[in-house]
């Protein structure tokens, strides 16, 4: 039997990372849940997921975007597919454009908050 | 501009006056450049960047003028003060009204000339504060409502994203009921998303920012995606969607996805509020110096009180919680921002009982204005 395919959830909400755990796991990947970033970094030294989902706004309003910056700029870990998870838009007065900051955080996709199960399902696959 | 010590600019032809104000306010501890004709000046002006900047308007070539109009233009911050010769006082009030802050008549003593740059100076500053003070009001605004719309948006999201994974199944088996009722509580909250992402892009709309990033567009492609995106629509009401367009329409600078969600916008009203076997056409020409997109409808059309507010925030034409076409009465205000954003003017005429056409005119050579 194959082992299943480890997915770290980065998130502050608890009950958005539960709510995304229960459809991860229901396709029967490993799901672990961080509720910052200190933790999330924690759970990747101790084991490399194969993908991680990433939230945006969480202590502080750029987190997830220094996460995923500081990711991409470590030979360890850059190739972590990332997918950022947020419930920022595009236009809000963070700046945060898919298209434009896209490319310098490097992150592999971005999905919106809340995400039908099966368009997260897609795009996790893709990536894992 | 630090302390007292202000960097000035003096644009005249006349080697005296440039030598005497240089001297007089150098002794007094600024840093003065000089140029003898209007060309020269600008391009001083330019790599300078001076706080006050004090014009001759009676030169060969350039005219004061037009220089004072370039520099208003550029920066309307910098202080201007024109040097004229006693036969100009009528000039030099014109020239005020071109955003000249005083001017000073030849010829001039060195106490003249002092009061008058210390009063120029005085200006500048408060130029400067109020500036300031105007970018962080509105850092700090932009921010809050960042913060705020997250908060709001969080728990529906989590809430949301629970029904979506009891919705699917994941969580057990439910009643077809409850699964009704679920479903409709999970449309609910969606619309209330929808509300709040379309009240923030409005509340932190930066036409500014947003003309950046300004590149060639066809609409004729916008609109073409645009009536292909909303095929679907149109069948669902059985209304007939017509395009008809130029084969060589210039292109305009904008955004396309601005762009798109202007088509969308109105082109979707001109479905939704129309009756089975109705049209909505798209039309697209060129005219002069701008390109023209007329989109209209034989629907419901607008009666004369509603017409007038339609593009008002938070407008409803029909605002009753059981109108039989649902929307937030932010539709339109956007599409009218958006559209100023690209320089274009929006009007709608309609009749009612008869139809609707929305005309938007868009200028081919955008150039965002700075904002005095």
């Amino acid at each position: 039997m194959t082992q299943k395919k480890r997915i770290l959830i980065v998130d502050d909400d608890p009950d958005f990372a539960a709510a995304i755990q229960k459809i991860l796991t229901s396709a029967d990947y490993h799901v672990d849940v961080a509720g910052n970033v200190n933790d999330g970094m924690k759970a990747i030294k101790e084991e490399i997921p194969d993908l991680i989902l990433l939230d945006v706004m969480m202590e502080r309003y750029d987190d997830g975007f220094n996460m995923c910056y500081d990711l991409k700029h470590d030979d360890r870990y850059r190739g972590i597919p990332i997918i950022i998870v947020t419930a920022v838009t595009e236009v809000t007065g963070l700046k945060f454009d898919p298209q434009t900051d896209g490319e310098y955080l490097e992150a592999d996709d971005y999905v919106q908050k809340p995400i039908s199960p099966e368009a997260l399902l897609t795009k996790v696959a893709r990536l894992i | 501009m630090s302390g007292e010590r202000a960097r000035i600019l003096v644009v005249d032809d006349e080697k005296v006056i440039r030598d005497s104000c240089t001297r007089i306010l150098t002794t007094e501890g600024h840093i003065v450049k000089s140029a003898e004709d209007g060309n020269i000046g600008l391009e001083v002006f330019r790599e300078f960047h001076p706080d006050i900047v004090l014009v001759d308007l009676k030169m060969p070539g350039k005219s004061g003028m037009d220089i004072l109009e370039e520099i208003e233009g550029s920066d309307p911050n910098v202080v201007k003060i024109v040097i004229t010769g006693y036969a100009t006082v009528s000039s030099a009030v014109d020239a005020m009204q071109r955003g000249a802050y005083d001017f000073i008549p030849k010829p001039f003593t060195p106490e003249e000339i002092s009061l008058i740059v210390a009063r120029g100076l005085e200006r500048r500053r408060l130029f400067l504060e109020s500036e300031a003070l105007r970018v962080e009001q509105e850092r700090i605004r932009r921010n809050m409502i960042s913060l705020v719309s997250h908060e709001l948006r969080a728990p529906l999201a989590a809430t949301v994203q629970y029904l979506e994974v009891i919705l699917g199944g994941m969580a057990g088996k439910i009643s077809s009921e409850a699964k009704e009722m679920i479903d409709r509580c999970n449309i609910r909250i969606k619309e209330l998303l929808e509300l709040l992402s379309r009240w923030l892009n409005l509340a932190t709309f930066d036409p500014d920012k947003m003309a950046e990033h300004f590149q060639d567009i066809s609409l004729s492609n916008i609109a073409t995606e645009s009536i292909e995106l909303l095929k679907p629509l149109a069948e669902e009401k059985k209304i007939s969607l017509i395009l008809e367009k130029p084969d060589d329409l210039p292109p305009i600078k904008g955004s396309k996805v601005s762009l798109g969600e202007i088509f969308n916008n109105v082109i979707s009203n001109a479905i939704k509020y129309n009756k089975a076997g109705g049209w909505a056409k798209v039309k697209l020409y060129e005219r002069d110096e701008e390109v023209w997109v007329e989109i209209s409808d034989n629907g419901s059309g607008i009666s004369e009180e509603h017409l007038q507010r339609i593009f008002d925030e938070f407008y409803r034409v029909d605002g009753r919680r059981n109108a039989p076409v649902k929307g937030s009465g932010l539709g339109l205000s956007i599409v009218k921002r958006l559209v100023e954003a690209h320089g274009g003017m929006i009007d709608a005429k309609s009749r009612f009982g008869e139809g609707t056409t929305f005309r938007i005119s868009f200028p081919k050579f955008f150039q965002r204005q700075k904002e005095g």
